[in-house]
């Protein structure tokens, strides 16, 4: 199982290395993980974004490229732990609660663009 | 090619207010008259704004209910987001759900005496029925920047999280003609908003979550700061006073039947009516005194006004809306002719 997910700065590292295969002068610009710091990603899915942007950066008039992670469903539900600690560093109180967060949806990324390749699958499919 | 006309607010500044996104209000007639489906004629306005909108589609001749719980004329039946012509498929388009008239569901719904006596056999909706969404959001529509909330009453830009509250009676009067106040939403509305009353599939709630005379924002003193300084288009005060004297009129009780807003305490303390004090919660309570509305002043019970004085006098009696100024709907709005 170990090979099913992988590890945020190898999935940054595949993501770097398929845009500098094709566009070594032009970084790839990633928004929306900015908060993932500890995560393991979908591994059969690192390998087709990796691919994904390796295509779309060896494309003919290409400059460089973007990859943006936003949420699939726009309305997310979010659990908050607020935490008391005291000053030796125990957590002397933690309250849980939830916050629902909206966020826009793909449309926002694609204004003006024409050519939209959609190959997700289903909402509640892998 | 098919034509229809819109009822478009353009996104930017208008009328002295910040509209956040266009918003764009559609008669179901004129949908069925220029030969197209609801959703052709969704696309259709999407395709004609390149930026973000909300676009709502009213059935006139249907009825809906306040968040107060008053009947009236006219239905948002279907609402969808918009960005940069197009509709996200998964979660940009939504309908509101029919309700079938039953004996069992006045028992449970007994606001809904106004639908017999006033409205006989017309359509009712009010939000959307849950099963039809593909997972459980709130009663929102997004694509893109758009949110269209609340069953069609509340819009934003997420990016520019600008917002802006449109509650149904203001929006009818821009289906109609005739002047709306265009302010900002102030601490009694904040206040009223949360007031509502039990209903399955309401605007806000999908199911029986709060009774009348209970607060759906039970956060004290500080519920009138909730949507204080967002702006908003609401019908004249004087709109406001006859619908709900309608319904008071139907034997409707403010916090029995209707809902316990500022508003309809007002109207009801103005004319005499009959207000079931006791049945509002302390957290109600605690939220109407935050905005001046006390039992003891709700008890003074004045000399009784008839309904032409308060209609008269709706600006002074009822509160809300803060900076307000009355435009008449067609400053607000431009109308624009849609190819389909």
């Amino acid at each position: 199982m170990r090979l099913m997910h992988t590890k945020l700065p190898e999935f940054l590292d595949k993501m770097n290395a398929a845009n500098d295969k094709h566009l070594p002068d032009h970084r790839l610009t990633i928004r929306g993980m900015e908060n993932l710091r500890t995560v393991k990603m979908q591994s059969l899915r690192t390998g087709r974004l990796e691919n994904e942007v390796e295509e779309i950066a060896s494309m003919e008039g290409i400059d460089h490229v973007e990859l943006v992670m936003m949420p699939r469903v726009p309305e997310t539900m979010h659990t908050v732990v607020i935490k008391g600690i005291a000053a030796d560093g125990t957590v002397k109180k933690a309250i849980l609660d939830t916050i629902n967060v909206l966020h826009p949806t793909e449309e926002a990324e694609l204004i003006g663009c024409e050519e939209i390749d959609d190959r997700r699958p289903p909402i509640g499919k892998h | 090619m098919a034509t229809f006309p819109a009822r478009v607010i353009p996104e930017g500044e208008r009328c002295g207010i910040l509209v956040p996104l266009t918003i764009v209000y559609l008669d179901k007639r004129d949908i069925e008259g220029a030969g197209l489906s609801i959703d052709e004629a969704i696309h259709a306005v999407a395709r004609s704004i390149p930026g973000p909108a909300g676009i709502n589609v009213f059935d006139m001749e249907a009825v809906t209910t306040t968040s107060d719980g008053v009947m009236i004329e006219g239905a948002i039946i279907r609402m969808a987001a918009s960005d940069g012509g197009r509709i996200n498929p998964d979660f940009g388009m939504l309908s509101m759900a029919e309700i079938e008239d039953s004996d069992e569901l006045l028992a449970v719904e007994p606001h809904l005496i106004q639908w017999r006596k006033r409205f006989p056999g017309r359509r009712l909706f009010r939000g959307p029925d849950p099963k039809t969404k593909l997972i459980p959001v709130h009663n929102v529509v997004i694509t893109g920047r758009a949110s269209n909330n609340n069953s069609a009453t509340e819009m934003m830009n997420i990016v520019t999280m600008e917002e802006i509250i449109l509650p149904i009676l203001g929006q009818l009067t821009c289906m109609k003609g005739g002047p709306v106040l265009v302010g900002m939403v102030g601490e009694v509305i904040s206040v009223g908003i949360g007031m509502t009353i039990a209903e399955q599939y309401g605007r806000v709630f999908p199911s029986r979550q709060f009774k009348p005379g209970e607060t759906a924002h039970g956060s004290g003193a500080y519920a009138k700061t909730l949507k204080k300084n967002i702006p908003c288009v609401v019908c004249d005060k004087a709109v406001l006073a006859e619908q709900t004297i309608a319904a008071l009129d139907c034997g409707c009780v403010p916090a029995r039947e209707l809902g316990c807003s500022p508003a309809v305490l007002s109207i009801a303390r103005a004319m005499g009516y009959p207000m079931a004090l006791d049945r509002i919660t302390a957290g109600a309570w605690e939220e109407l005194e935050s905005v001046g509305i006390t039992r003891t002043w709700l008890e003074e019970h004045p000399t009784p006004m008839t309904r032409e004085e308060v209609l008269a006098k709706a600006d002074g009696i009822i509160p809300g809306v803060e900076r307000a100024r009355r435009v008449a709907s067609s400053e607000l709005l431009e109308m624009r002719e849609i190819d389909g």
